[in-house]
């Protein structure tokens, strides 16, 4: 390729990640420093807004529910998502797109769309199929939990519904993953006497180990982003200690009467920090595994 | 071969009918313009084409005089756009429209909680002179003094009214009938008639209130107190009054009340109250009047016309209701480009009094002297508007109660004390007012 059709065809996507990436990213940081309202120019503040920000108990709160949201979901995603993969893959190749299909409809629902439908099987206003099929089954025993204002019992609809949205994004990528392990060497492992357990352990799973670290990383970041499922899921997060970072970030910078873009910005910074933190194992992981393919 | 060609057919034709669909989506959502009651909006023709902005929430009360807007001065070189936004959408785009020499809007929908700090910051433009040039053209003498008042700001107005919503009760009338009960007129009557209905065995919790901890609980924390005569900050425009005796004593009117409520009512904003009444799982509502016209439609309940309408409680005998009153109106933002003048009469027909007609029962306009028998609510409306306690429209209001809607979340849900509430709302109200 010639340099001229090189940079012909790179430069949009350089101005793209310029304007959108890293103009977003330098106000941020800069605001961070800044006491910031809209429409004027921010006035210096030093550290203040990242003092204020980790002297607020609120934020110790919301990264622990964050992080332990982000560990439960992708835990559960990764081995359901693993086992819905395996048994789609052994579908036939009528019936794989169909149950494909149907199983991403939730993947493609907007979150708050899907967050509100999800929160009407809870909500006896709107129903609350949920409770009223419990309460069948298990003769009236199940009782009518407070699913919007008790931590635990929210905690639970507000983790099973980032399940539900994000299960068939893990299960399609585990697929594709599945569909890539040689026959010959599962052949060759039975033949060896392995079981299917064994097949699974030590000959599928350490071949797809690229995958399930890439799934791991998309879900670290898309959960610990996790916002809008909030909104309808989630009214009283405040008091119930089921803030995200998200949640926190947008309710200090832009609820009305109390916008303080200084602040969030701050806490944005630190958000930025703490998902680098986080995702850096799985990033080293993958880019030593490219190297060595 | 044949069953390929079929399956292909199929999904075009799937695949049309979806973009007919959603282009018919897009089309219809944008505003119900096309069906809007036209009025005479004349105004002088701009040389050149002029595309007015209009800012303004969707909801059944506000649409007639945004959809009556669009529909109407939209001629010769003006073109009035009104895109649809829920309420939270409006406050966040407000704030960004305003904020500097530039805005996306020329018209923004306001309401009386918001203007005199929006005012005092100077974000909107004073509409005095133009209301005297156009008051005889519109007929805007006819606009409620007070309604005005509560749109003005140290004296200038800033938004000019539409409509009104105050705190309206509604009660089922066939239980309350069934079971002798009267409308309560305090909150120790609300508690007796509660009580009754749940021991009647008609309803296991009667009474609905939008007490959302996150957003609607201050609306119902301010109501509470100022029937007690008190404002958030004292006369002196300096104090707080949140651990004054009234202030303890409004939480614990508040907490009083929860147990004839859903146990999960500090989640209930004011949609989720009118699903309660729709559904019959509660008797007695207390929302703002923009909702009540909802409950009488039979499109939306099997209970329609079950429904009856009254001012609401006092927190105590003798005292102001538990009242809030919300001033929506139009103002003109201090960045617009458009020319101020051809702006004005474009409100001015907006809220016409052919417009105001227009919009009972949905709306309670704010002109004074309409017909209103077509509004099963406005009886209790307008009692609810003379006995409201007075509105405290001051630029600290917006800020204080974003600071304290937590903490009265908090006890409303028995997770702080009174004591220790009051305290944390005083502190964060101080801090508020050291920055005004």
């Amino acid at each position: 390729m010639k340099r001229r059709e090189f940079w012909l065809l790179v430069t949009p996507s350089v101005i793209v990640m310029f304007g959108f990436m890293l103009v977003p990213l330098y106000r941020t940081v800069r605001w961070s420093f800044e006491r910031v309202e809209y429409g004027s120019p921010g006035t210096s503040v030093g550290f203040g807004n990242y003092s204020a920000a980790l002297g607020d108990a609120r934020l110790g709160r919301a990264v622990l529910f964050t992080l332990g949201l982000t560990v439960v979901v992708t835990a559960f995603c990764l081995v359901f998502g693993y086992v819905l993969a395996t048994l789609v893959n052994q579908l036939g190749r009528r019936l794989r797109p169909l149950v494909l299909g149907v199983m991403l409809i939730s993947y493609v629902l907007p979150h708050v769309v899907g967050a509100v439908a999800y929160s009407w099987l809870f909500d006896s206003n709107f129903g609350g199929i949920v409770n009223f099929v419990a309460n069948k089954l298990s003769g009236g025993a199940f009782g009518e939990p407070l699913w919007f204002t008790e931590a635990w019992p929210n905690r639970a609809i507000v983790a099973a519904n980032a399940v539900w949205f994000m299960l068939p994004f893990a299960m399609l990528m585990i697929l594709a993953g599945l569909q890539g392990v040689s026959s010959e060497t599962l052949e060759a492992a039975e033949i060896d006497g392995a079981g299917p357990l064994q097949r699974h352990l030590y000959v599928i799973i350490p071949s797809i180990r690229g995958v399930l670290g890439f799934v791991l990383l998309i879900f670290t970041m898309d959960v610990l982003r996790i916002f809008d499922s909030l909104i309808a899921l989630s009214p009283q997060a405040v008091g119930l200690g089921n803030e995200s970072i998200m949640l926190y970030i947008y309710n200090v910078a832009f609820r009305e009467g109390a916008v303080n873009l200084g602040l969030g910005s701050a806490i944005s910074v630190l958000t930025i920090l703490l998902i680098l933190v986080l995702l850096y194992p799985s990033i080293r992981s993958l880019v030593k595994e490219a190297q060595a393919a | 071969m044949r069953l390929q060609r079929s399956s292909r057919l199929l999904a075009v034709a799937l695949l049309a009918t979806s973009l007919v669909g959603l282009t018919a989506c897009g089309a219809g959502s944008r505003t119900g313009a096309e069906t809007a009651t036209k009025v005479a909006c004349d105004f002088q023709n701009p040389a050149q084409a002029t595309t007015v902005n209009v800012l303004a929430y969707n909801s059944s009360a506000v649409d007639p005089y945004s959809n009556t807007m669009v529909s109407s001065c939209t001629h010769d070189n003006v073109t009035v756009k009104h895109d649809p936004i829920d309420f939270a959408g409006q406050v966040q785009k407000t704030t960004a429209t305003l904020a500097g020499d530039t805005g996306t809007y020329d018209v923004v929908e306001t309401y009386s909680f918001v203007v005199p700090d929006l005012a005092k910051r100077g974000k909107l433009v004073p509409l005095d002179d133009l209301f005297a040039k156009y008051k005889g053209a519109y007929k805007l003498d006819d606009i409620d003094e007070n309604l005005r008042k509560a749109m003005s700001y140290e004296g200038k107005l800033y938004g000019l009214p539409m409509q009104t919503q105050v705190l309206t009760m509604v009660y089922r009338k066939d239980l309350f009938d069934k079971n002798g009960l009267k409308p309560p007129t305090t909150f120790d009557e609300l508690r007796t008639v509660s009580k009754k209905l749940q021991d009647s065995g008609d309803m296991k919790y009667p009474l609905a209130l939008p007490w959302s901890a996150s957003s609607d609980i201050s609306t119902g924390y301010k109501a509470t107190l100022n029937s007690l005569g008190k404002n958030f900050i004292a006369d002196d425009g300096k104090t707080p009054n949140f651990t004054t005796p009234e202030s303890t004593k409004a939480l614990e009117e508040m907490k009083s009340l929860l147990p004839y409520m859903d146990p999960q009512a500090t989640t209930f904003d004011q949609p989720k109250v009118q699903q309660q009444l729709y559904n019959g799982s509660a008797a007695i509502g207390i929302m703002f009047s923009g909702r009540m016209n909802d409950l009488v439609q039979q499109k939306n309940t099997k209970l329609y016309d079950k429904f009856a309408f009254a001012a609401p409680p006092s927190v105590e005998k003798g005292g102001k209701q538990y009242g809030a009153l919300s001033v929506d109106g139009w103002s003109i933002p201090a960045n617009t480009k458009v020319d101020h003048d051809l702006l004005f009469q474009l409100l001015g027909s907006s809220v016409s009094e052919d417009a105001s007609k227009a919009s009972i029962p949905a709306a309670y306009p704010a002109r004074k002297g309409l017909d209103q028998s077509a509004s099963p609510y406005a009886a209790a409306a307008e009692k609810a508007i003379a006995g409201a306690p007075p509105a405290e429209a001051k630029p600290w209001v917006p800020p204080i109660t974003s600071a304290t809607t937590d903490i009265i979340g908090s006890v409303i849900l028995g997770k702080e004390s009174v004591a220790d509430g009051t305290k944390a709302m005083q502190a964060a109200a101080e801090k508020v007012m050291a920055d005004q």
